[in-house]
């Protein structure tokens, strides 16, 4: 890899360990191997949005051509958001593409995926059915979310309602996130997963 | 193979349709019109074929032009142009008006805070205007004593690494980067094919890096190169005036001051294409017509593919027949019946003026009808076109080989004595009235389509029915050539060619 790729890294990582917001537990960073090329990241669900109370896994790939181009970044942790693909992870978010700048840090990134949990850009979306759901039906958008962020991210709501429909499928023998995803594309209407399941 | 005398007829014979053959502009055309090749011709059209070197030359009498009455550089100046469609006037008159919205709309300066007073940011303006590459580079500390050293050390936020001050570079907005850095990030924008639109490295400023900032550091010949041509495109394409020749490998740049949506034909490679958008040439229909058209057919490629049959049966005797002929007037080789391939109809009413195999008509009743039976009448309407556009394509590559073989029965003929090649002349300048004929009659189905029913599609529909009864049988004389009567021919070709240009003349949406 590219000396001045290692190096920025590098820099960044201490800029980032040394931030206020990791003493806030705000974002975190950790490498995954140790040439430097694919880094962990972690942030905190914002608070007064439904990702509050969650942590939300990053996988960030750094390009040989790094800071020239932006790194590649996902969700691995499963979120539900306009912006976020509910099936890979993958964000839509300008400096993340066309709008990358060389003196952008992982620290901004990071931030930015922060900001982009409290201020949704439905218009722009990268999941069209969770976008429809956002602008359409936003009271049930809400819930999902939570819902989602108590599932995978270790968030504080709990919904029933939504559990005993997800069992019901789960008892039709479907695996519990495919039951949890199909129930929230189709609006939490059992009747209406069940067929879009089954036919 | 091909004999040389072969090969200097076809040449003459493309020369002959070019814009300026007046084959059939004779007889009872007036004066005027003669005089007048606009008014005459409605596919007349005034264009230059350009090298690389030439239009090089054009732009840079452009930025010398700008550089002169403003005082800048050449770098400055060309963005200036290409963000003013390479129009001096204008850009003199906005940066008399307001220096400072100029340069912050094509992105030289950063946008003004409110602070900045007007008075102070035009003389900001000006004398930023005034900055060579040199520019780029941070003055030395002033008022430094003996002690201190010119240059002092800097963190480059890119790299991270302390330098000296004079290592580093920056734009108008400020945003300071060392030399390494900057080369390093220009050398992967130019890999990715980004050129003039190279913006500043600092989060959210989108100051444009000028072309002599890049060239000042990138120094290696290969991305020097790219840079080079793929900044010459940027200007081309925004320059409303030049055309990159769409054919292949081609390095033509067309020119016309009528931006148009008229045929231009390289002089270098033949090809033709339409002025205007790039693509085939396509009058009667308009530019955003024939992309919608085009687009359409590419979606619906899979419904109209059953039509692309080459065969089709009898519609007395049944039995099968294969077309291999451009001409769509067909007789049964068996029963010896004439009809049209396209309808199946009798061709006898095909050759009065009730001719109406290229209309499409539509069901009077459409609008009480139920939503399915709407999408049926819909697809059999586009149907309709697309079988007619598609056919006469198919006709005029099929027409095409007929040539050749007519070239072969001919040459065997010279050879035996009978005639010399410029007897037969004319039988090539009929088969190439007959291309550009049916060219034109292909490019009126788009047109016809997205029509609006009323009197004027009525009168369209009526010039088609009658260019295309012309063409079908000036078609039919060629294919039978050697026992046609030449002034037969001749007046056919007469007809054929007036029935389109009227066409033209009526419907051609660009006409002056
Ligand atoms: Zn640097
Ligand atoms: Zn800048
Ligand atoms: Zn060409
Ligand atoms: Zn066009
Ligand atoms: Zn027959
Ligand atoms: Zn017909």
């Amino acid at each position: 890899m590219a000396n001045m790729a290692v190096s920025r890294i590098k820099r960044e990582f201490k800029e980032v360990m040394r931030s206020e917001e990791i003493v806030q537990c705000s974002i975190k960073i950790e490498l995954v191997n140790d040439s430097w090329t694919e880094l962990r990241g972690e942030i905190a669900g914002p608070p007064d949005t439904p990702y509050e109370g969650g942590k939300f896994v990053l996988e960030i790939k750094v390009p040989e051509t790094y800071p020239f181009n932006p790194p590649k970044v996902r969700f691995i942790t499963r979120i539900w958001h306009p912006n976020i693909s509910s099936v890979t992870g993958a964000i839509c978010l300008d400096i993340l593409k066309d709008n990358w700048a060389a003196a952008m840090t992982l620290r901004t990134v990071l931030l930015s995926l922060q900001a982009l949990l409290a201020a949704a850009e439905p218009d722009d979306p990268q999941d069209a059915v969770v976008a429809y759901q956002f602008k359409d039906k936003h009271e049930l958008f809400l819930m999902t979310a939570k819902h989602w962020t108590n599932a995978y991210a270790g968030g504080p709501h709990t919904f029933p309602d939504c559990d005993s429909k997800i069992q019901r499928l789960k008892d039709m023998g479907i695996e519990e996130h495919d039951a949890r995803a199909v129930l929230s594309k189709e609006n939490w209407n059992l009747e209406k997963a069940t067929e879009c399941l089954f036919s | 193979m091909e004999s040389d005398i072969e090969m200097e007829l076809e040449s003459d014979n493309d020369g002959e349709y070019d814009d300026d053959y007046d084959y059939y502009n004779t007889g009872e055309d007036c004066d005027v019109e003669r005089l007048d090749p606009k008014r005459a011709d409605p596919e007349y059209f005034e264009y230059d074929c350009l090298t690389v070197e030439d239009i090089e030359k054009l732009l840079n009498e452009l930025v010398e032009k700008l550089n002169t009455i403003l005082q800048i550089t050449p770098s400055l100046a060309k963005v200036l142009l290409l963000e003013h469609q390479w129009n001096n006037t204008v850009v003199v008159e906005k940066y008399r008006q307001d220096a400072n919205a100029l340069l912050v709309t094509a992105r030289i300066k950063p946008p003004t805070s409110s602070a900045d007073a007007a008075s102070t940011s035009a003389a900001a303006a000006a004398q930023l205007l005034k900055m060579g590459s040199s520019g780029y580079k941070a003055p030395p500390a002033v008022g430094g004593n003996a002690n201190t050293p010119p240059y002092r050390s800097q963190m480059c936020p890119v790299c991270a690494s302390s330098q000296l001050g004079d290592k580093f570079y920056s734009l108008a907005c400020g945003h300071s980067f060392c030399k390494d850095c900057w080369t390093m990030y220009f050398e992967t924008q130019i890999f990715q094919g980004i050129s003039i639109q190279i913006g500043c490295m600092a989060p959210m400023c989108n100051v444009r890096v000028p072309e002599d900032l890049v060239l000042t550091l990138v120094t290696r010949p290969v991305m020097r190169d790219k840079y080079q041509q793929f900044a010459f495109k940027d200007y081309v394409k925004s320059h409303p005036e030049l055309r990159f020749c769409p054919g292949p490998n081609c390095q033509i740049i067309v020119q016309s001051s009528e931006i148009s949506a008229k045929r231009a034909i390289c002089k270098v490679c033949r090809t033709g294409f339409c002025f205007k958008c790039g693509m085939d040439y396509h009058a009667p229909t308009d530019c955003q017509v024939i992309k919608k058209w085009l687009t359409k057919c590419a979606d619906d490629s899979e419904t109209a593919n059953y039509i692309s049959a080459h065969t089709k049966d009898c519609p007395k005797c049944h039995i099968c027949i294969e077309k291999n002929g451009g001409c769509n007037h067909m007789q049964c080789f068996n029963c010896k019946h004439d009809f049209c391939w396209m309808c199946l109809g009798d061709w006898k009413t095909h050759g009065s003026e009730y001719y109406e195999c290229s209309r499409y008509k539509d069901n009077p009743n459409i609008a009480n009808e139920s939503v399915h039976v709407q999408a049926r009448e819909a697809l059999k309407k586009y149907l309709h076109y697309y079988e007619r556009w598609e056919n006469h394509s198919k006709s005029l590559k099929l027409e095409q080989q007929t040539i050749e073989r007519l070239r072969q029965r001919i040459n065997t003929k010279v050879m035996n004595g009978s005639g010399t090649w410029i007897d037969w002349q004319y039988l090539f300048n009929a088969a190439g009235l007959l291309a550009k004929c049916r060219y034109t009659l292909q490019y009126t189905y788009p047109y016809a389509y997205y029509m609006e029913a009323g009197s004027r599609k009525n009168l369209f529909e009526y010039q088609q029915a009658q260019l295309e009864a012309e063409i079908e049988n000036l078609s039919w004389k060629i294919e039978r050539a050697e026992t046609t009567d030449l002034g037969d021919l001749e007046n056919q070709m007469d007809i054929a060619e007036k029935r389109r240009t009227t066409l033209l003349k009526d419907f051609f949406p660009v006409a002056v």
